[in-house]
């Protein structure tokens, strides 16, 4: 009983302790979730019934993926435009994503909102409180 | 009162700036306090650490207060916290008694908030000097209980809550082993950037703003249902303390349930304005009134959350440990600072301590004087379109996130990957609240698990020989663990009764 109860490591290995233990908790974890699954479907009589859905009827694949592309995009010009130049696209083309149309009004509006939010940040993180910017 | 002398007039600029923006962006629906806060932090690195506590406390008190404003105008919940204030204020503001609705809500907020503050002030240095003594075991139990705790309020199942805080400990140890300096779960590719695992903040507004962002884009960003409202139709109804009276019992005892469960780590959120709410209806003269536009719920859901505030901040500052989402990125601010919250925060920071208190009481009463007097138009707010204010948020998490470590651009990815991780999460059923909890104790949790195991050498039973502390710590967490199979069981069975009712 006594060496169920201990626990012995080299110091030299004691990196790998506690993640192992919570390895094995979310393993266990797992399984517990899967019996359980398993138990209601059987006990609702749906055991083969599977109708999970990722996105919701009808998601908007513009917005989406557009997001998606937009916010890796954004990353990956960053360093090399800089952060004015990158901030000021990535929110224009965001804006107009998000409006939904490519009205004068909505061009303008993005444009106006694109240049004075990048400036602000730019001017009070970057130049007032000396905060580093890309 | 001295406890005032430490606050500059910057600083009282900053709590003002802060309850003015934490207002703003409570009352937009999808922002919390917890990302006002979490937008805010980058501008406290150029701020010493007064200043920036009163920034961020304003932004606390303002975030969760201004949830009340679209809960009663339109019906949807600006805070998590603020849930059980639709049930009342919406069905007033469709009689056309919308201002005198705000007004009860706003009243109420700021007795809760100071009835918290009072229980924070007195309760938080006798629990940190209980804590002083403890040693890594206590210290690792007191965290297993916080699991225990997110485990037994987290929503859906159980084991799925257990799961989710169980994960964010285990990507929590990625990185380095401070003891033997060795790296594990690792990529080989990344070990330069991953050498101290991925960064609190970035991690902490992916999984709360970019996974928004991403769920929003997916519905199509469709502006929420706005009604034309008329804030004060029925002119002869107005607000008078009057209402109050008779309310009295109702609010001291929403005040002490909000504040008890603030306490409880890892709670927070709704949990405290349900359970007052509840209560209130137990209670209540005439329960069948309530939800349909009665102050008295009102009451209840609003001095409920602001007793919140200060009961979380208890165990954050008397232990370390946080009380909710928004005071885990709390931590991360004072880490920024260089300072660590636990047993010996208040002994060792008294003019810090002062300084949250008296910042608390200051950001209270600007939060009433800011929104009693500009209701009207602070009820504008929320027809900010998303696509204006969505698009300026991702570049300040992207600021803040690159800035946090003086300009890592690693950090920007792990914002965009926790980010789509945390949209995945919400898909799959993993529960944000409890991953984030355990991501933040992870690391603490195996320090004091190994340097206990060293002082027994490797004996498992030091976990339960080690005085009394530990035994009443051990039925805190056999208590946490039945009350949430207990709780999961009765809603289990009230939802099978509700579609039996409603199939027959």
């Amino acid at each position: 009983m006594n060496d169920f109860l201990t626990l012995e490591f080299k110091f030299s290995e004691s990196h790998t302790v506690f993640p192992k233990i919570v390895l094995s908790i979310l393993v266990m974890l797992l399984i517990l979730i899967v019996i359980n699954q398993v138990i209601q479907r059987y006990k609702d009589g749906k055991l083969t019934d599977f109708n999970f859905k990722f996105f919701t009827g009808n998601y908007d694949k513009l917005k989406f993926y557009g997001t998606v592309a937009l916010l890796i995009g954004y990353g990956l010009t960053l360093e090399l435009l800089g952060f004015l130049l990158s901030s000021i696209l990535f929110m224009f083309l965001i804006m107009l994503l998000y409006i939904g149309n490519l009205k004068r009004k909505a061009i303008l509006l993005s444009l106006a909102n694109s240049i004075l939010t990048s400036f602000i940040i730019w001017f009070v993180f970057g130049q007032m409180f000396d905060i580093t910017l890309p | 009162m001295d406890i005032f002398s430490i606050l500059t007039p910057l600083s009282i600029v900053l709590v003002f700036t802060g309850v003015f923006m934490g207002i703003i962006f409570g009352a937009i629906p999808g922002m919390t306090a917890t990302m006002a806060i979490a937008l805010f932090l980058p501008l406290t690195y150029a701020l010493d650490m007064v200043e920036a506590i009163a920034l961020l406390i304003g932004l606390y008190v303002g975030g969760i207060s201004g949830g009340l404003v679209p809960a009663m105008l339109l019906n949807i919940p600006g805070t998590p916290s603020s849930l059980c204030t639709t049930f009342d204020g919406y069905p007033m503001t469709q009689k056309g008694q919308g201002e005198k609705a705000l007004k009860i809500g706003i009243t109420a907020s700021i007795i809760g908030g100071f009835f918290s503050l009072t229980i924070l002030y007195f309760f938080a240095p006798i629990l940190a000097s209980i804590a002083i003594e403890f040693s890594s075991v206590e210290k690792f139990l007191v965290i297993l209980f916080a699991l225990t705790v997110i485990a037994s309020i987290s929503k859906g199942s159980l084991l799925g809550g257990v799961f989710s805080g169980v994960l964010g400990v285990y990507l929590s140890l990625i990185g380095m082993f401070p003891d033997n300096n060795t790296l594990r779960l690792v990529p080989p590719v990344l070990e330069e950037q991953l050498y101290y695992g991925f960064a609190l903040l970035p991690v902490l507004i992916g999984l709360f703003a970019i996974a928004q962002i991403m769920q929003e884009a997916e519905e199509g960003m469709k502006p929420a249902a706005h009604q034309n409202i008329n804030l004060s139709k029925n002119k002869k109804n107005k607000f008078s303390l009057r209402i109050f009276n008779g309310q009295i019992i109702n609010t001291i005892r929403s005040s002490v349930i909000g504040t008890f469960i603030g306490m409880l780590p890892g709670v927070g959120g709704s949990a405290a304005s349900i359970t007052a709410y509840s209560q209130t209806k137990n209670f209540s003269k005439n329960p069948e009134k309530l939800g349909t536009g009665e102050p008295e719920g009102i009451i209840s859901s609003e001095s409920a959350n602001n007793g919140l505030i200060g009961g979380a901040l208890i165990p954050l500052l008397s232990l370390g440990i946080p009380g909710d989402s928004t005071t885990a990125v709390l931590i991360g601010a004072f880490l920024l600072q260089g300072i660590q919250v636990g047993p010996l925060f208040i002994t060792t920071n008294p003019e810090l301590w002062s300084g949250i208190v008296s910042t608390l009481i200051i950001a209270n009463i600007l939060m009433f004087l800011l929104m009693f007097f500009s209701i009207r138009y602070m009820a504008k707010i929320v027809y900010i379109p998303k696509y204006t204010i969505y698009p300026i948020i991702i570049v300040m998490c992207v600021v803040g996130s690159y800035a946090i470590n003086n300009g890592v651009m690693f950090d920007v990815w792990t914002l965009l990957l926790f980010g789509a991780l945390g949209y995945v999460f919400m898909k799959i059923g993993i529960q944000l609240a409890p991953f984030l909890i355990g991501f933040i104790l992870g690391k603490q949790a195996e320090k004091y698990f190994i340097d206990s195991l060293k002082g027994s050498d490797g004996s498992l039973t030091v976990f339960f020989t080690n005085g009394p502390i530990t035994i009443i710590l051990w039925l805190m967490i056999i208590g946490s663990i039945a009350f949430a199979i207990y709780d999961n069981y009765r809603t289990k069975k009230t939802a099978q009764e509700e579609t039996i009712t409603k199939v027959s």
